[in-house]
């Protein structure tokens, strides 16, 4: 099972918070070292000597890769958007055909699974995985009431609107948000 | 196990058919709200074939490896295929012209793959080798009625 990313909305459909476990991510932090593979940084750890295989991919792939940096941060900006229209409308659609008390779980892709979550107060947690991985519904309520509500809500020094993410991204909540995740995987 | 609904949407996100064939599975909706419902759908498929998370990480990949490695072409992209709800579950089966059959059926239903595909069939038996059937409009054929009506009953009544 592979956790690709994790995306909340808030009420106002703003994406409040975001996060990816996908491979090039960590790759980017730091630099050339792992830029042969591509396969994830776990990977390089295990074979050293594919690294030294692949030195002359390496300066190819190390120019390009602020080039890269910029195309993934304007894309994720959109990818937020694109996800939340998808999930909005999808909500609406399953709403008007199973009745008002119905809500859509998850849809599947051939390259990945979009889960979904909604709580009462119209929060919107969604989490972007692979194709094989079962529905992930009790997960996404063990972030909300674990994570969010212990770290986010019950902060004194977060707003009640986490306008622009304000709130949201605290040390706390990123760090247990990220070992809960990577304990799944 | 129950197939609730069949809805066809052509290339152009226009609705072609539409058959309810069990009372209660799902709301039954007006004309016009069924033809709003096609084309959300259809901008809703288009924008799910984009948003492949991993879309960035093979394009790099692919730069990166140079020429040592033997070409290997992407995966087609791929929309929506099967979407689950607490009530129901829909499979979305897109032809390779681009037409897109969606089967809502309960929860527990199985071998939808298999379904669908058959009602495809059906579709190019006696739709497509209508001499009267214009491409791309409403589907009326009294033949393609009967078929898929004694099928998925044939289904729901296993």
């Amino acid at each position: 099972m592979t956790v690709y990313s994790f995306y909340i909305f808030d009420r106002h459909t703003e994406c409040i918070y975001t996060k990816t476990w996908l491979p090039q991510t960590s790759s980017t932090s730091d630099g050339p070292s792992s830029g042969g593979g591509g396969g994830g940084g776990q990977q390089q750890q295990h074979g050293p000597p594919g690294t030294s295989t692949s030195t002359s991919t390496t300066t190819g792939s190390g120019s390009g890769s602020g080039n890269t940096t910029m195309q993934l941060r304007a894309s994720s900006a959109d990818d937020a958007k694109l996800i939340f229209g998808t999930v909005f409308s999808l909500r609406n659609m399953v709403r008007k055909l199973g009745g008002d008390d119905d809500a859509f779980v998850a849809f599947r892709t051939a390259h990945y699974k979009l889960h979904y979550y909604e709580t009462a107060s119209s929060l919107r947690l969604v989490m972007l995985t692979d194709t094989g991985t079962p529905s992930m519904r009790n997960v996404l309520h063990q972030v909300y009431i674990n994570l969010w509500v212990e770290y986010v809500v019950k902060n004194p020094l977060s707003p009640v609107e986490h306008k622009r993410g304000v709130g949201v991204k605290n040390e706390l909540f990123e760090m247990a948000l990220d070992q809960f995740i990577r304990g799944l995987m | 196990m129950t197939v609730f609904a069949l809805i066809i949407i052509n290339k152009a996100g226009g609705l072609i058919y539409n058959r309810s064939f069990h009372e209660g599975g799902l709301n039954t909706l007006s004309t016009n709200d069924y033809l709003v419902l096609a084309g959300t759908f259809h901008g809703v498929h288009a924008i799910t074939a984009r948003l492949n998370p991993l879309k960035a990480v093979n394009n790099r990949t692919s730069t990166s490896s140079g020429g040592g490695a033997p070409f290997t072409r992407p995966d087609p992209p791929s929309g929506l295929e099967v979407l689950e709800t607490e009530n129901f579950r829909m499979q979305c089966f897109t032809t390779m012209t681009g037409i897109k059959f969606l089967l809502f059926t309960d929860t527990t239903q199985v071998n939808v793959d298999r379904t669908i595909q058959r009602v495809y069939e059906m579709y190019t038996d006696y739709v497509l080798k209508n001499p009267f059937y214009q491409l791309e409009m409403p589907v009326r054929c009294d033949m393609f009625d009967r078929k898929l009506g004694s099928h998925i009953r044939e289904i729901n009544n296993r």
